[in-house]
């Protein structure tokens, strides 16, 4: 029975580690020399670095790792403050029909994307924000709102509503209370939000994809998808080299803060 | 609370205000409002109008141009004769039932080997690896993988199973079987983890029990663990077969649906209707569709979600 058990897994994760294997092999493998050695060997030199360089020349990554930082950092940002600041109003202020106003901002996060993309590229070409920075990063700003506005909303109701009433007792008013009381008491919970959006903006595409064009508007993951495409000019080991390093920050996230991550997704599956 | 509100708002002011007070007390009022007021604005302009506006677009004939005009139900009629769309609900359709098999059931299969076991976290890294992985890269690493001349064929032509090696890619319907089971390789960590917490939330007394009654393995999980786990499992199909449905960076990166439209889903086929070949209406209407599948199956787990709030 042990004896199963221990197998199974074995099996099961050599299953799973072996594309991943044959990827960094290959990435590592110098062009030159991909097309002589069979595709499980690994290299006999370390080419890696060179063809993350070649990939970032040839799919011209630099502005687009620029502006997906950008999309991601003030995206994810501004997203946890002005979710952060709804639930307050929700939880701790008590707005009339508070549920009602978070069930309108949940619901932005139930329907495939597809129900808002045709719109979105038809308003954006006539207002002049089809493939500009401000467009993508209002997008992703609110894409990101209503995830954060549901985990911060379930903490912010754990915060006993007394400690808010004592300070308005005492004078204090609601703008003190959000950021004496309910932000500091919750910076684990902002923090994970911010690092779950900031891996999604980052890993994001198919709104990159639809909503811009040039090299240094357009989101890092539609680059990458560019540079798959000239499969015909660009060796496979580059091709591979760039997936891996677009893939840098959020696996260097993941595998550091891999216990938020894990409490994020068990709370929601997203 | 707002008896409060007013309880010192009365003390702070003088009577002979009482004007300008039921002014101060509205604003005040309202002000509670203002903190809602960004999240909402931001939701409501890029996400709720626009998927009004492709409600309404889905009764139109609008291809960009001019302004749309009404057509009634005739895209919702198209849309069950077209050929293309039989065979994008025939893919979405092996999608749904692949990530009930493959995500769903090897990820209660690794939760459950993994569960309680010394190191089990280090077992189930490299399930949750992907997770952080973009449909994008998964795509690009999964091509190679799959490719006519990718790596697995030609490990199946080392061990000398040249005759099983196949262009995966290009021939329907292996070229969507392989891309489900390149987002299985991805979406797996998401099932492992919420089966683990469904399974750290049983209580220990009726495996005890059993456990003293002299159920072991197989008789233990089949009566035991599988029933007290049901509620999580209804979650975690809930979220694998919405996950699939909204699958679209991997196929796009893989084959863009095709090729000739072979391995389109709904959610690619939306895409190529709406940007590539401009009929805004049509794509709406698939958009509409869709959307009333997922909201379907999303029922499943948002129930449940929606109870916690």
């Amino acid at each position: 029975m042990r004896v199963l058990r221990y197998s199974a897994i074995v099996v099961l994760i050599v299953l799973w580690i072996l594309p991943l294997y044959l990827v960094l092999a290959n990435a590592a493998t110098p062009s030159g020399e991909y097309a002589e050695k069979p595709i499980w060997a690994p290299p006999t030199s370390f080419g890696l670095l060179e063809n993350m360089a070649t990939a970032w020349r040839a799919a011209n990554l630099g502005p687009s790792v620029f502006s997906t930082l950008l999309y991601a950092v003030v995206g994810a940002g501004a997203a946890v403050l002005v979710a952060a600041l709804a639930a307050f109003a929700i939880i701790a202020l008590r707005v009339r029909h508070g549920f009602a106003w978070f069930m309108l901002i949940y619901s932005g996060t139930i329907f495939p994307f597809q129900m808002y993309l045709g719109p979105l590229f038809d308003g954006y070409s006539k207002t002049g924000l089809y493939d500009t920075r401000m467009g993508l990063l209002l997008l992703y700003t609110a894409v990101a709102i209503p995830f954060a506005t549901f985990i911060i909303r379930n903490h912010f109701s754990g915060i006993p509503i007394e400690l808010s009433e004592a300070a308005r007792l005492d004078g204090a008013a609601s703008r003190t209370v959000f950021w004496r009381i309910y932000m500091p008491l919750s910076t684990n919970a902002l923090a994970a939000v911010f690092v779950f959006q900031f891996t999604w903006i980052w890993n994001e595409f198919l709104f990159g994809l639809t909503l811009s064009r040039s090299s240094d508007v357009r989101p890092i993951m539609t680059a990458l998808a560019a540079l798959q495409g000239q499969y015909a000019s660009t060796s496979i080991p580059v091709v591979l080299a760039g997936a891996l390093a677009v893939s840098v920050p959020t696996l260097v996230l993941f595998i550091v803060l891999q216990r938020l991550f894990v409490q994020a997704l068990a709370g929601t599956g997203k | 609370m707002e008896r409060q509100e007013e309880a010192t708002d009365s003390n702070a002011k003088p009577p002979q205000e009482k004007s300008r007070w039921s002014l101060r007390r509205l604003l005040r009022h309202s002000s509670r409002y203002w903190y809602l007021l960004p999240a909402v604005v931001l939701v409501g302009v890029f996400l709720v109008l626009p998927f009004l506006w492709t409600a309404y677009w889905s009764f139109t004939n609008y291809g960009g141009l001019g302004t749309p005009q009404f057509a009634g139900l005739s895209n919702y009629l198209t849309l069950l004769q077209d050929p293309i769309l039989f065979t994008s609900f025939g893919n979405t359709f092996l999608w749904t039932v692949g990530s009930l098999l493959l995500p769903v059931g090897v990820g209660l299969l690794v939760a459950v080997l993994t569960f309680e076991l010394i190191g089990g976290a280090l077992y189930r890294l490299p399930f949750l690896l992907p997770y952080a992985l973009s449909g994008a890269v998964v795509g690009v690493l999964w091509s190679f993988v799959l490719r006519s001349d990718g790596a697995f064929n030609v490990m199946l032509r080392a061990m000398g199973l040249e005759e099983l090696a196949k262009s995966w890619l290009l021939s329907p319907p292996w070229n969507t079987l392989a891309m489900i089971l390149a987002h299985t390789w991805q979406a797996t960590g998401v099932s492992v983890v919420l089966f683990l917490v469904g399974l750290q939330a049983i209580p220990r007394d009726p495996i005890e029990a059993a456990r003293i009654d002299g159920a072991t393995g197989w008789t233990l999980f089949r009566y035991i663990t599988w029933p007290l786990l049901r509620p999580m499992t209804v979650v975690v199909i809930g979220i694998s077969l919405v996950n699939s449905l909204k699958t679209f960076d991997v196929i796009w990166v893989m084959t863009q649906g095709g090729p000739y439209r072979s391995s389109e889903t709904l959610a690619v086929t939306m895409y190529r209707e709406t940007f590539l070949l401009f009929k805004y209406g049509y794509g709406a209407t698939i958009a509409v569709v869709l959307s009333a599948i997922v909201i379907l199956l999303s029922w499943l787990y948002l129930r449940r979600t929606l109870r916690s709030v």
